[in-house]
């Protein structure tokens, strides 16, 4: 993540529209990124479910505002319809039909030494990635144009270039669904 | 940007937000008056300001000054009072922000400049609609759950499936009607529907889809918790519902953004099938290019619709019983003054534009009134159906309920997609 800010600059500069379009754009990018960050860390911190899946949610509404400022639309109104609003409301639903009290929780004594151990081991894959974003070269980069990542531009990129693929994960998509469907049914005629 | 530029975008965002917000008085006086007169009484007609009543209209006045006068209470069990606060603020925004991809007239040509007439000039249209309208659904799941009261869980449980339930058969009709019109853009969408089927029917999208209309706007009842849907808040069984909680304003937050859901689902409905602001047989270049005609009639028009108007006041707007010096006869006879003296000042106005700017940008200016005119008119009536379905239909059991969106709509609606894309296909 921690490269995007240079890219979204340069993207910026490239429509030279003035320096106060370019802040602005900065200026979210950054509410945007912290927001996401915020959430995410809230997702594994807080105790509650409930509290962890609200705050998945912000993070799922700050992406929305990346995709957003990189122009990609369409994928701006899917991550809405489908992460933030479908997905997350059926997980909201669950925790609402569990009803978790704080005391149904297990006592995490040793929470902690987990952080702090977790975080000592990954310190070293933090440095690298830091590393690899320092290293990354400066070119500067340009909006593709003719509305690329509007609804009908991805749409033709899918049925024409990318139809089989594109189908095959349609019909796996579909082998759960009927999966779950059997399955649930099954459950309720032995009763 | 130049000042123009700017001009416009605050008068956009300025109609996006108040227009909602002003109808909702209008919805509130229409759902009780319209309750009145299918139920053969008069409705509210006695709230007045130095006895002028507006027609029922000033109840809504007395109710807000109720409402926000009214203590504020937060139960001491709820224990998530975050979310018992957030949730009427979630609904509510999600309201009005929904309402901001509709266009409320056509695209308007300004020095050479198009301008968008959406609060917000995207071309995402109705994934925009459907993104902000996922929303909506948290709301009342929070309210019912941080309530912490079994009536306002079982109304927030029940509002979570039958909205996420109601959720598929809207998207699937949608799908149905973009197959036909080819955008999602709701401004083409609605320009398309400017076009004449056979040269003299409006290809409104009811006449090309009417199976796809009929399912989205029973889903949309749904959508909207509306009777017959309304089991979420099923006052014989659950007190309140989800809100059974809510006092003062956080009530008045769910009840506005009840109201404001109706207004945006009715304008997404008319923008759908209904032609948006497209006048039947009138498309916008006929109307610019017809300006001072139309202005004239509708000069010639004008008195003569406030002629029937005040006659109509004045039949109605007295006592069923003799009064002396009868105050409502009085206040007939202020309203009287004031429909003529709207009436002349609009044709002032428009003999003004007629002598002095038509030709010109001042033409595409009047069009974009009339078009919003429509628009509205058009949303106002589909709002009716709503209060007269309320008021005529009795409240689904809740398994019939599921039934219906599962068993019934769905397939019908994936049934409509295959024929038309089959249709489509073999047209073109």
């Amino acid at each position: 993540m921690n490269c995007w800010p240079q890219k979204v600059r340069l993207l910026k500069k490239s429509t030279k529209k003035g320096a106060l379009d370019i802040m602005f754009a900065d200026w979210l990018f950054f509410t945007f990124a912290v927001i996401a960050v915020l959430g995410a860390t809230g997702l594994v911190l807080f105790r509650h479910p409930l509290n962890g899946a609200m705050s998945f949610i912000v993070t799922l509404i700050a992406l929305a505002g990346l995709y957003a400022l990189l122009s990609a639309k369409l994928i701006f109104a899917l991550q809405l319809i489908v992460y933030a609003g479908a997905i997350m409301s059926l997980i909201i639903i669950i925790i609402m039909f569990l009803n978790i009290q704080p005391e149904d929780l297990p006592h995490e004594e040793t929470k902690w030494m987990y952080l702090i151990g977790g975080a000592i081991i990954v310190m070293p894959i933090g440095l690298f990635m830091v590393k690899m974003v320092r290293t990354l070269p400066n070119i500067s980069t340009e909006i593709v144009g003719n509305n690329f990542g509007g609804v009908k531009e991805v749409g033709i990129q899918l049925y024409q270039n990318w139809l089989i693929p594109f189908e095959f994960i349609a019909i796996l998509l579909l082998v759960p669904l009927v999966g779950a469907v059997v399955l649930a049914g099954k459950r309720g005629k032995n009763k | 940007m130049s000042q123009l530029d700017i001009l416009l975008i605050i008068l956009r965002v300025a109609f996006g937000a108040f227009v909602p917000l002003c109808f909702i008085a209008v919805l509130v006086w229409m759902e009780r008056r319209g309750a009145g007169f299918i139920q053969d009484r008069s409705g509210p007609n006695r709230a007045n300001i130095f006895g002028f009543r507006a027609g029922g209209l000033v109840q809504n006045l007395a109710d807000a000054v109720k409402l926000v006068t009214k203590e504020d209470v937060i139960p001491g069990h709820v224990r998530h009072k975050f979310y018992f606060v957030l949730a009427p603020v979630i609904l509510f925004v999600v309201s009005v922000l929904s309402f901001a991809a509709v266009p409320f007239a056509d695209i308007l040509v300004l020095d050479g400049k198009e301008y968008m007439m959406q609060a917000i000039p995207t071309d995402l249209g109705i994934l925009w609609f459907l993104a902000i309208v996922g929303f909506a659904v948290y709301g009342i799941i929070l309210a019912g759950w941080s309530s912490h009261n079994k009536y306002s869980m079982l109304g927030g449980l029940r509002s979570a499936s039958q909205v996420i339930s109601y959720e598929i058969p809207l998207a699937l009709a949608i799908i149905s009607v973009l197959i036909v019109y080819g955008t999602v853009n709701l401004t083409e969408i609605v320009q398309y529907q400017g076009q004449l089927l056979f040269g003299f029917i409006p290809m409104w999208g009811i006449v090309l889809q009417p199976l796809a209309g009929v399912i989205f706007i029973v889903a949309a009842f749904a959508e909207a918790n509306r009777t017959p849907f309304d089991l979420v808040e099923g006052e014989s069984e659950l007190v309140g519902g989800f809100h059974t909680e809510y006092s003062s304003m956080k009530f008045g937050m769910f009840f506005m953004g009840e109201y404001v859901a109706l207004f945006t689902s009715s304008a997404i409905i008319v923008t759908l099938f209904f032609g948006g602001f497209q006048i039947p047989w009138l498309s916008t270049e006929t109307l610019v290019n017809n300006a001072r005609p139309i202005t004239v009639l509708i000069m010639l028009l004008l008195p003569a619709l406030a002629y029937f108007f005040v006659k109509w006041i004045n039949k109605n707007n007295k006592s069923h019983y003799a009064r002396p010096d009868d105050p409502r006869v009085r206040e007939a006879q202020v309203y009287t003054k004031v429909v003529w003296g709207l009436v002349i000042a609009i044709e002032i106005v428009l003999l003004v534009y007629l002598i002095a700017v038509s030709g010109g940008p001042a033409d595409r200016i009047l069009v974009t009134f009339l078009q919003i005119l429509t628009f509205l008119v058009k949303t106002t009536l589909m709002c009716f159906v709503y209060v007269w379905v309320r008021w005529t239909l009795p409240r689904f059991r809740y398994d019939k309920l599921q039934k219906l969106g599962w068993e019934i709509l769905i397939p019908l609606a994936l049934l409509n997609i295959i024929v038309t894309a089959a249709v489509v296909v073999a047209l073109s």
